[in-house]
């Protein structure tokens, strides 16, 4: 006992940003109680920044050398440290959404912050989980905080009704996600996952003698239903199929800022989570390559899962005219680009969904800022809202356009880079499977560009509707859609930074 | 290992495995205590099962509420003859004390306004019922074949302590995130359910006020459900 | 074949798992969905014990139960608080209108 008090004391130190955001979580909600009157918006949100900032400078200065704190519990890597970047950017850019959003109001605002730390504080614990407890409890923790900032409107029953099919939903996954831990209990004595991934292996190579002598069924079949189950819980959180039908009712009915958030940070949280899982439990690094241990033919149901998630979102997202719902498909389509890489099981399958998820947080975010943009100025969350938009604001239409074509993979945006390396890491694989999903996701991308152009020829070639005067768009946002068009030009360009950034985060992961 | 495996897959499903030989030739010597103890774990557990049958099949969502009580209370003596009176007293303390009072509150609640309905994706009865079978088919095949691994005598350790201890010290870091996520969650679960107060509701009216001074009719800011359906935000929350 | 072993409490686990399943599939009713959701996570909750007492002895199953139930109650406390919301919209707005969004 001493041993391990003395190993959780020793771990404090490495845990410095998780340790700033939960103190921030009680300073926020403190000083939501001593913030009043008119000032109130801009110095909560100023709090706020200032505890990003706190957390991103403890980040920065936490080593990132792979190693296990607080007994197995979470682990220190290269990896947890991309993604706890990804959350903090994440968080900020939600934060410069809410400043000016009239869906928080005034009065929540403070509450709103400190739950979205804590949703970031559970995002991270995602990241760095080395235990499947851990990851149990941080996804509960992202999940039972997102279910009330989904239904924040109070004003509004869609919003109410929102958070109701969320936490149906998220329990239902996060249920079957813990029979699944717990017949991986059974079957191996532990959740630790670096313990894991030798027992696997093993229990994995007795399993496949036993086959050939022609048993084992059970045995086979416990570790399938187990690692389908635990998937559940993470799809879930990726809005992958079938484990997506929260996502468009959700996605709609939250307030936009949160959306925006939702549709970013918790499926990245859920990557991370699948990245570790696949990457530490079930493969193993060989000759420069990545081998599945398990008998499980886990990138195969990946690959399946990705090929179903990305048709079922694209073509659904063909009849949408709300635009809320219309991202959230392409959400859903997005997160089945995301698992083709996770299908993939290389290296550079691993690396490109880094790279895809840093891409996507910027054209992504900045979709749904438009969305929020348009729904505070003109009330329309419908496509027909958007017309003639280039005349009434020429910026955000050209911003909004310019996110959309790299949400569509379109060169020379960033969106381009991160299709590049998903379509790339399956052509190195090779393999017939390899190459007929590839070529879903092609046929993907060619629908997902029907309907993301119907947008933009409804902003550039239809006439206003209505009393079509001039947008005014807020200073903040303005600065958020130019940084954001910027990043995406940065990172279609020159991405050999983010390709190099990941390729670190990914080695990480098969070091130690 | 292996050999377990090939055994396992020809054991029947029900049948325990190879390891609990000794046990069972325990429990012959002590014929009659041994038989009892059986005997009164198929009651309780035909308890939590029909109860759980109970929650599931009840047309009525009052009898399910209740029937949960059979099940949380089953379980929880599952978990005495698991040799885990912990969990056990836990287990009635917070689900029945604690959970079960909740759902019951929220059954009540919605009963006055029938059903809190949530639309998509309910299956009829009938492939609800085959696909519970196949369920329970797959899991019992899974659970009761599967050669699992088994210590050849299952042991009493002093629970109390060693769970305090664990928790203290590696289980520390999962019992303070645990205790984040309940704060956080009460905190969440009151924002959303509390009424606001006078003023925040005034705060509220007077940005309502300024967006409309902002060029926009205040109706329109959200397109959806208040302006076509419901009362302005202020009157009812 | 009376005693009970491992396979009997898998069994029971298995068994409220399928129930809970059925339950969260058939039902329209969203205490009745949240209530298969608690019999799904009792399912599991067998599991880990009985796994933790026949498999491999120690305190992790029990110390991962504990935390399950200590979750499951923070979830029906934030589920009750959403419903208590929907009511507060329902009881003005039309009751048969529950259905805004769909599809």
């Amino acid at each position: 006992m001493e041993a391990a008090i003395a190993r959780n004391l020793g771990s404090l130190g490495a845990f410095l940003p998780e340790i700033v955001l939960s103190a921030g979580v009680l300073a926020l909600f403190l000083l939501d109680l001593v913030f009043r009157g008119e000032g109130r918006r801009g110095r909560l949100t100023w709090a706020f920044g200032i505890v990003l900032a706190l957390a991103a400078a403890a980040l920065a200065v936490t080593p990132s050398s792979p190693r296990g704190l607080f007994n197995g519990m979470v682990v220190q890597d290269g990896l947890g440290t991309f993604f706890k970047w990804l959350f903090l950017a994440t968080a900020a850019y939600t934060a410069g959404i809410v400043v000016h959003s009239k869906e928080i109001s005034r009065a929540r605002l403070g509450e709103f912050y400190a739950l979205l730390l804590a949703v970031l504080l559970g995002m991270d614990l995602m990241a760095v989980s080395g235990d499947l407890l851990m990851v149990y409890l941080s996804l509960e923790l992202v999940s039972l905080v997102s279910y009330a900032l989904a239904g924040f409107r109070k004003d509004d029953v869609r919003s109410a009704e929102a958070s109701l099919k969320y936490v149906i939903y998220g329990g239902v996954a996060s249920g079957i996600m813990l029979f699944g831990i717990s017949y991986m209990y059974g079957l191996f004595g532990t959740t630790d996952l670096a313990l894991l991934g030798p027992k696997i292996k093993a229990f994995s190579g007795e399993v496949f003698v036993a086959q050939t002598l022609g048993g084992a069924t059970a045995a086979q079949l416990a570790l399938v239903v187990a690692v389908m189950f635990v998937l559940a819980g993470v799809g879930y959180k990726m809005a992958s199929v079938p484990w997506h039908m929260w996502c468009p009712d959700v996605y709609e009915g939250a307030p936009t800022p949160f959306t925006a958030f939702l549709s970013v940070g918790p499926k990245a949280a859920g990557f991370a989570v699948a990245l570790r899982f696949f990457g530490v439990g079930f493969t193993e690094a060989a000759g420069g390559g990545l081998v599945n241990t398990a008998t499980v033919p886990w990138p195969a149901i990946v690959g399946i899962l990705a090929a179903i998630t990305m048709t079922l979102g694209n073509i659904t997202a063909l009849g949408q005219t709300n635009l809320k719902r219309l991202l959230a498909y392409s959400s859903i389509a997005h997160a089945g680009y995301l698992l083709m890489g996770l299908a993939a099981a290389s290296i550079l399958g691993f690396q490109s969904v880094l790279v895809y998820l840093a891409v996507y947080l910027f054209m992504n975010l900045g979709a749904f800022l438009v969305v929020a943009i348009m729904a505070a100025r003109t009330g329309g969350e419908d496509i027909s809202a958007y017309r003639g938009l280039v005349r009434r604001a020429p910026f955000t239409a050209i911003a909004f356009t310019v996110f959309l074509f790299s949400l569509t993979g379109l060169p020379p945006l960033a969106g381009f880079t991160g299709k590049y390396l998903l379509f790339a890491a399956l052509l190195q694989q090779g393999g017939s499977w390899y190459v007929a999903l590839a070529i879903v996701g092609a046929i993907n991308s060619a629908i997902s560009l029907y309907y993301y152009l119907r947008i933009v020829k409804a902003m550039v070639l239809e006439p206003p509707a209505g009393a079509g005067g001039p947008i005014e768009v807020p200073r903040t946002y303005g600065a958020l859609l130019a940084g954001s068009m910027a990043a995406l030009l940065f990172f279609g360009l020159f991405w050999s930074p983010l390709y190099g950034a990941s390729l670190r985060a990914t080695q990480a992961l098969f070091r130690g | 290992m292996i050999g377990r495996m090939l055994a396992g897959s020809s054991n029947p499903p029900g049948l325990p495995g190879g390891g609990r030989d000794g046990l069972v030739y325990e429990a012959k010597d002590l014929f009659g205590l041994g038989q009892l103890s059986d005997f009164l774990w198929y009651a309780l557990a035909a308890l939590t099962v029909g109860s759980a049958a109970g929650v599931a099949f009840s047309r009525n969502i009052i009898y399910s509420a209740f029937s949960l009580l059979g099940t949380f209370l089953g379980a929880a003596a599952m978990y005495v003859y698991l040799a885990a009176p912990f969990v056990a007293i836990t287990q009635v303390l917070i689900y029945i004390g604690g959970v079960l009072v909740l759902i019951l509150f929220a059954v009540m609640l919605t009963s006055r306004i029938r059903d809190v309905q949530i639309s998509n994706g309910s299956l009829a009865p009938l492939p609800g019922a085959l696909g519970l079978l196949a369920c329970a088919g797959l899991l019992g095949y899974v659970g009761g074949s599967t050669p699992w691994h088994e210590v050849a005598r299952p042991e009493m350790i002093d629970q109390a302590q060693a769970l305090g201890d664990g928790f203290l010290s590696t289980y520390l870091l999962p019992f303070e995130a645990a205790s984040v996520v309940l704060l956080a969650t009460l905190v969440a679960s009151v924002v959303i359910a509390r009424r606001e107060t006078d003023e925040e509701e005034a705060a509220g009216r007077s940005e309502a006020a300024d967006r409309g001074g902002a060029g926009t009719p205040p109706g329109a800011v959200r397109a959806g459900g208040r302006a076509a359906h419901g009362p302005p935000a202020t009157e009812e929350v | 074949m009376l005693h009970v072993g491992l396979a009997h409490f898998l069994a029971v686990g298995a068994l409220l798992f399928a129930l809970g399943a059925y339950c969260v599939t058939t039902r329209k009713n969203a205490v009745g969905i949240l209530m298969g959701v608690e019999l799904i996570l009792n399912a599991a909750n067998v599991n880990f014990v009985a796994f933790g007492h026949y498999s491999w002895g120690g305190i992790h199953g029990q110390v991962f139960a504990l935390f399950v139930i200590v979750l499951a109650a923070a979830e029906a406390a934030v589920g009750l608080a959403i419903v208590l919301t929907l009511y507060r919209h329902y009881k003005t707005i039309d009751v048969t209108r529950a259905e805004r969004l769909e599809g």
